[in-house]
């Protein structure tokens, strides 16, 4: 993958590589592209199914890329984080956002989302969290 | 012999033109006749100040023309190729850029891609909401309850 995004520096960037093309696993990356009102610069997304250790490697990840990131949000479940959501701080022009969820029923899920955006990360999770 | 008695003629006239022309007197007709005796070849060294000064002006009017329309349409022809090739690049990069790989199967279908997307959004929003609901329905008052129950027991 070319070095064309400021993901590139991310720790995450290593869970799209290892597990992007994996047996159940859904990638997807779209540039630019208007998804649903949302207007991406970038957007990235995993989703895992029946992969506990997937979603370990993910929370040591995005223990290093929280350095210097604002935790918007954190759950806890039997002491481990289920739901985490990373405002990263800007990148030129770009907001970044980090968006982790693991949910156990019915079923082991998780999902990873990056997004890229020129509009301040809080609208961005405004709009996502407000489209439920 | 003839080229000199035209010369000699012309050299009498050519030397008053030249007072004239240094006076400031001279008419457009007549430093047009100047400029065309001293371009002459073969004339004396004396004229050589003149012939520099006036010869620059025929100098000018002999300077070949090059016509830029062929070199123009050269250029709009490459500049045209390489927007062609600069936006196919382009496209075929930013299709390349959209993509979803399911179960390890790539797919490029644009609908598809964006279908996969909203579902990984509506997950996010969905535990969102799953977390609110889940503190909604913690009674507090049951809660504390519970918690006093512990502390009871010790007491037994």
């Amino acid at each position: 993958m070319p070095a064309l995004h400021a993901q590139n520096d991310l720790q995450i960037s290593k869970v799209f590589e290892q597990y992007g093309e994996k047996k159940g696993v859904v990638m997807v990356e779209l540039t630019n592209e208007m998804l649903d009102g949302y207007d991406f610069s970038l957007f990235k997304s995993l989703t895992i199914k029946d992969n506990p250790s997937a979603a370990d490697f993910i929370r040591r990840c995005m223990l290093k890329d929280e350095v210097g990131a604002k935790k918007v949000k954190q759950v806890v479940t039997n002491g481990t984080p289920t739901s985490i959501y990373l405002q990263l701080p800007r990148k030129g022009q770009l907001y970044r956002l980090i968006l982790f969820n693991e949910t156990f029923h019915p079923e082991h899920k998780i999902t990873l989302i990056y997004i890229e955006s020129k509009n301040d990360s809080e609208d961005v999770l405004k709009l996502i969290l407000k489209k439920k | 012999m003839k080229i000199r008695l035209q010369h000699k003629m012309k050299f009498e006239e050519a030397n008053r033109l030249i007072e004239r022309y240094y006076e400031g007197l001279t008419s457009g007709e007549e430093e047009k006749k100047l400029q065309q005796f001293l371009a002459q070849p073969g004339l004396p060294e004396r004229y050589e100040p003149e012939q520099a000064l006036l010869g620059y002006f025929n100098h000018k009017k002999e300077k070949k023309h090059i016509s830029l329309i062929p070199y123009k349409r050269w250029a709009s022809t490459a500049a045209v190729v390489v927007l062609v090739l600069v936006g196919s690049q382009v496209f075929f990069i930013q299709n390349q850029r959209n993509y979803a790989y399911v179960d390890g199967k790539k797919i490029t279908n644009v609908h598809e891609i964006k279908s996969q997307a909203l579902a990984s959004l509506s997950d996010i929003a969905l535990s969102t909401d799953e977390v609110e609901e889940g503190f909604k329905n913690i009674n507090d008052n049951e809660l504390v309850e519970q918690q006093l129950d512990v502390f009871s027991g010790l007491e037994k």
